[in-house]
């Protein structure tokens, strides 16, 4: 049902379950729009799971193109931006296998980047910053099953791990990022700034 | 209780990532490989359709198809007479060979016609 005489501010108004019919039926600039909505949570998730910024965005396009053409199989049942970051996630995962570099990734224990939140005063810490301290392994199984919305299952098919060890990875990541995230961690911080900033002037 | 909360609170940081800079021109990036990909599939199928056209023709043209029509239709002149000899309703079996085939295949023409019109007018 292609839209007679649309243009793309008339698509801007639409639900995202209409934007998902009409690009269903071959309407390009509707699910352009979806692209606009959603493109950048779905950059942020890959960046999340440890994907530099220029692949991140590779396969983000590469994800919302195979959106595009499996749009008939989204049935609304969850979000869309559910929906494309399940893919996403997935076509990640198939590229750091292709490159030969998941299984030493998954095996990976440990070895967090933990400079970044401690003294770094001037720093905000958000959920960026927080994951830079888990190690590849917990950020890859703590964002596909807190950000791409796959369950332990999931996530240990897709890893080709054990569930137990993905789950382990998942409480190990969880435990890091809640030091990290309590509004004590948070607050620490913030005394710090004002130390610093009470010791400068 | 707490563990849960955290969680709904983590699923809720991950959902709620900031708009980047460049989201425009991504977007924009992302609708080029898609019409991209749609011109190139329409060029495809374009190009499968003039071969098989092609093909087609040339393998009526060699099977000597002209020749074989003509020989088919005085077969069947030949099988009316016979056939007007036994029954008076020798009418009905000369329509269904010209008068009707004609309308039918004047039919067919038609609703083909009308269909590549929809699609030429859906395409615009």
């Amino acid at each position: 049902m292609p839209m007679p005489g649309a243009n793309q501010s008339s698509f801007a108004s639409l639900h995202d379950v209409e934007l998902c019919s009409y690009s269903a039926a071959g309407e390009r600039r509707a699910f352009g729009e979806l692209v606009r909505r959603h493109g950048s949570s779905v950059r942020h998730l890959l960046r999340r799971m440890g994907a530099q910024a220029a692949l991140a965005d590779d396969v983000a396009q590469d994800a919302f193109l195979a959106a595009f053409e499996r749009i008939a199989e989204f049935r609304g049942e969850g979000t869309f931006a559910g929906w494309v970051k399940k893919i996403a996630a997935r076509l990640y995962l198939r590229r750091l296998q292709r490159e030969k570099r998941l299984s030493a990734l998954a095996a990976e224990e440990g070895a967090a980047d933990e400079a970044h939140t401690d003294g770094d005063a001037d720093h905000r810490i958000d959920l960026d910053e927080a994951m830079k301290g888990l190690s590849a392994a917990e950020r890859l199984c703590v964002s596909m099953c807190y950000g791409a919305g796959l369950s332990h299952g999931e996530a240990a098919d897709a890893l080709n791990l054990p569930l137990g060890t993905v789950k382990s990875h998942v409480k190990r990541g969880l435990e890091k990022l809640r030091a990290r995230l309590a509004p004590g961690a948070e607050a620490k911080t913030g005394d710090a700034v004002l130390e610093g900033r009470r010791g400068n002037g | 209780m707490a563990e849960i909360d955290f969680e709904r609170r983590l699923e809720r940081l991950f959902a709620d990532a900031p708009e980047l800079a460049d989201a425009q021109a991504f977007a924009q990036r992302v609708e080029g490989r898609l019409n991209r990909g749609w011109t190139a599939r329409r060029w495809l199928l374009g190009a499968a359709g003039l071969a098989g056209g092609v093909i087609g023709a040339s393998q009526l043209v060699m099977s000597n198809i002209f020749s074989q029509v003509e020989n088919a239709e005085q077969s069947a002149r030949v099988l009316s007479q016979g056939i007007a000899r036994v029954t008076p309703t020798t009418d009905m079996v000369s329509a269904l060979s010209g008068g009707y085939g004609l309308w039918i295949a004047v039919g067919v023409a038609v609703l083909t016609m009308g269909f590549v019109l929809a699609r030429v007018i859906e395409e615009i």
